[in-house]
């Protein structure tokens, strides 16, 4: 890489990004990052950034156009500056149509690739991907490109499949970051972005869904903030990263659902007033019966049911899709893995509901 | 003393019967009746001279001379049903109000039910408000009395129907008119009572306003309930040769099963169509249906289980 040089980042504005470039910058005093956002004038903390470091230049423009929708001055000068990109921006929505989610997650990230091959002495594409490009494939996954034969849970999922394929066929040179769901920021269980897991728990809580798919041997994999973003700045520009598919999962360390779901019920079992609700655990069921269960709540269902039920249908599947995420590469690079989920899952409940969530910006599914 | 069992079930329904289209066009169904035939129901029997104390009174005297039980002989009747509906005609509610403020409140089922059927010596006691589970509290009951040496013989008589304004359908499933009458003797041959498990979650008491939630309470709590039923009786979920089932529609069954572990070929349910669901008792109907068929042999396992509205889970483990 070179002495001075720049870097295009996407979806600085959401939860990783935002980290991600907090600690690019604080890593390299002398990087410079020229930050896509959709709208600058809702990127208030980004632009206290570049006036503290200076080091930072906002550009408007959008991943869905060919060009990105930047002016043609903004595009001289990322082909002249640029060296890198870490692209995070997504839609990161399970719930949209494959045709939503490729307008974005694929189309938006080949109009990346093509502005890479443009920029000059263009080094490394870095693509923060998902563990969940795997889909409805069970067993230990590997750090390698998928096969889409067994098909995906949902058009996210596949989306970032097929910009991870566009990635290693078009980037000279490229790193792809598979982070497993993030719950919350640390350690210490704050959450400062809600997700489709958060929601689900909501709902399992207030005792709103019958059951939740998932067989013997499976896990839930899930990590913090602070690690993927840590990992990401650490391992998106490193040389030895390159042409390598990392994930940034607890792997070994993902909680079996039978545990999680003891910790998690009782934990909300020290509040005596949910205590004496008597609201059921959940049973774990095979995807045969849960899609009963939804057909049936298609037909019965009033409007409310059946829209929270449809919500959970665009992930809960992969519970009972078991499979181990091979950290292998992640280890080696990183020199260690990601905490373990019992760290930090009772701390982030806790923080969730039994202190409250006041902090909370607006809920993004991720 | 060997345990209580089964000794003796009959039933009675009413002689009339609408079919879903019939409801239908009487405007006694809220769903759409292609929808309830998915969910395997056909028809139901309503009640049109028949009052449920006359329903009562038909199961129990059937019960009695089938099993040639001298009336003497029964220790303890346990009656099971809204007294204040028990001799209403025709679905006639109307009455009901001024019946409460007058003495004739005091007119009850279960006592006349003593004395019409000429239980000379069976004390009485009623049940009620706990929906479609009623008949599995009075058989519970008659076990327990029996196994602590209190009675050897209990009639338990669950009679209910749906007042002419209250439709024909009950959160999708279609209901019947009934009455059903179960003999619990200490000395039974066949229909061993081997174990039984309830939950009664009060939280749920207002089932209008946690409609939603109960319907996702439902399906944890019943397979909590069968898994301990299971567990008492010292049965794994495929040891059960049939589930004698309460007739709800069959696609909440096949939900239920598949949580329960229960292959859905075990589920007897050939009375969803002829009877549908019945707040008198279906599972003791579809018992004494499913022995008359043939279906069941002795020493075949069964489950029952029955989810009362309001909110009530119980199951029996009966070895035939
Ligand atoms: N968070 C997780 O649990 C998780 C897990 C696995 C993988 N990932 C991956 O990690 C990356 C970051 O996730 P995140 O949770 O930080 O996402 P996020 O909070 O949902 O933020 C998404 C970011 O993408 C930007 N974006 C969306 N559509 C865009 C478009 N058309 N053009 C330009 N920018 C656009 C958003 O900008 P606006 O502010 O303008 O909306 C925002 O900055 C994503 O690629 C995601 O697939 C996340």
């Amino acid at each position: 890489m070179p002495e001075s040089r720049s870097i295009l980042i996407t979806g600085a504005t959401g939860l990783l990004g935002r980290s991600v470039l907090q600690r690019l910058l604080a890593a390299d005093a002398r990087l410079r990052a020229v930050v896509l956002v959709r709208d600058s004038s809702s990127c208030a903390s980004i632009a206290d950034t570049a006036n503290v470091h200076g080091r930072v230049t906002l550009v408007e423009g959008d991943l869905r156009s060919a060009g990105l929708c930047l002016t043609s001055e903004t595009l001289a000068m990322i082909r002249r500056q640029v060296s890198a990109i870490i692209h995070l921006a997504a839609s990161t929505s399970f719930s949209n149509t494959l045709e939503d989610a490729r307008v974005v997650n694929t189309t938006g990230t080949l109009h990346l690739l093509e502005l890479a091959r443009e920029c000059r002495g263009f080094e490394r594409f870095a693509y923060v991907s998902t563990a969940f490009v795997a889909g409805r494939r069970t067993g230990v996954i590997t750090e390698e490109l998928a096969s889409p034969s067994a098909g995906w849970v949902n058009a996210y999922e596949q989306s970032k499949y097929e910009a991870e394929l566009f990635v290693c066929r078009e980037a000279a040179d490229w790193t792809i970051l598979r982070p497993a769901t993030v719950v919350c920021d640390d350690r210490n269980g704050a959450v400062s972005q809600l997700n489709a897991v958060h929601r689900a728990l909501r709902l399992y809580r207030a005792g709103l869904v019958a059951m939740m798919p998932g067989i013997n041997g499976s896990t839930l994999d899930v990590v913090t903030t602070e690690f993927v973003a840590d990992a990401i700045a650490r391992l998106a520009l490193r040389d030895d990263a390159r042409g390598k598919i990392v994930h940034l999962c607890a792997g070994e360390g993902a909680l079996p659902l039978g545990e999680l779901l003891d910790m998690t019920y009782a934990c909300w079992a020290r509040d005596s007033e949910w205590r004496r609700r008597g609201i059921a655990r959940p049973p774990l069921v095979d995807l045969a019966t849960y899609a009963l269960f939804e057909r049936s709540i298609e037909e019965v269902g009033d409007a409310s049911i059946k829209r929270l039920t449809r919500s959970l249908s665009h992930f809960v599947p992969q519970l009972a899709l078991p499979k181990v995420f091979d950290t292998t590469t992640a280890r080696a690079l990183l020199g260690d893995g990601a905490p373990p989920v019992r760290d930090f899952w009772l701390p982030m409940l806790q923080r969730l509901f039994v202190d409250g969530h006041a902090t909370l910006g607006t809920p993004r599914a991720a | 003393m060997s345990a209580p069992g089964i000794s003796g079930i009959a039933y009675a329904l009413p002689a009339h019967r609408r079919d879903l289209s019939e409801l239908a066009a009487l405007g006694q169904l809220e769903s759409d009746p292609s929808l309830l035939a998915q969910f395997g129901f056909d028809g139901v029997h309503v009640a049109e001279e028949e009052t449920p104390y006359s329903l009562a009174t038909t199961a129990a005297t059937t019960m009695l001379s089938e099993q040639r039980v001298p009336p003497e002989s029964i220790d303890l009747l346990l009656y099971c049903g809204t007294s204040s509906l028990a001799f209403a005609p025709h679905g006639g509610t109307a009455d009901a109000a001024c019946l409460l403020a007058s003495t004739r409140r005091f007119q009850y089922p279960a006592t006349r039910l003593q004395y019409d059927l000429g239980l000379e010596r069976a004390s009485t006691i009623a049940l009620d408000q706990l929906a479609c589970t009623s008949l599995f509290a009075a058989v519970r009951l008659a076990r327990a009395t029996i196994a602590v040496g209190e009675a050897r013989r209990v009639l338990c008589v669950s009679a209910e129907f749906f007042p002419e304004c209250a439709g024909r359908e009950a959160i999708f499933n279609c209901t019947s008119d009934a009455g059903c009458a179960v003999l619990v003797d200490g000395g039974a041959q066949r229909n061993r009572i081997v174990a039984s498990a309830e939950i009664t979650k009060g939280y749920y008491w207002d089932a209008d306003a946690l409609r939603n939630e109960i319907v996702a309470s439902y399906f944890p709590t019943a397979k909590h309930v069968i898994d301990e039923t299971l567990r008492r009786a010292g049965w794994s979920p495929n040891d059960v040769t049939w589930v004698i089932p309460h007739n709800v529609s069959v696609r909440s069954w096949e939900i239920l099963l598949g949580l329960a572990g229960v292959p859905r070929a075990r589920l007897w349910d050939r009375n969803v169509s002829r009877i549908g669901h019945t707040l008198a008792g279906d599972n003791f109907i579809n018992l004494r249906d499913a022995i008359d068929d043939g279906s069941i042999r002795p020493g075949d396992r069964l489950l029952l289980f029955s989810y009362g509205y309001g909110a009530h889970w119980t199951a029996l483990a009966v070895e035939a």
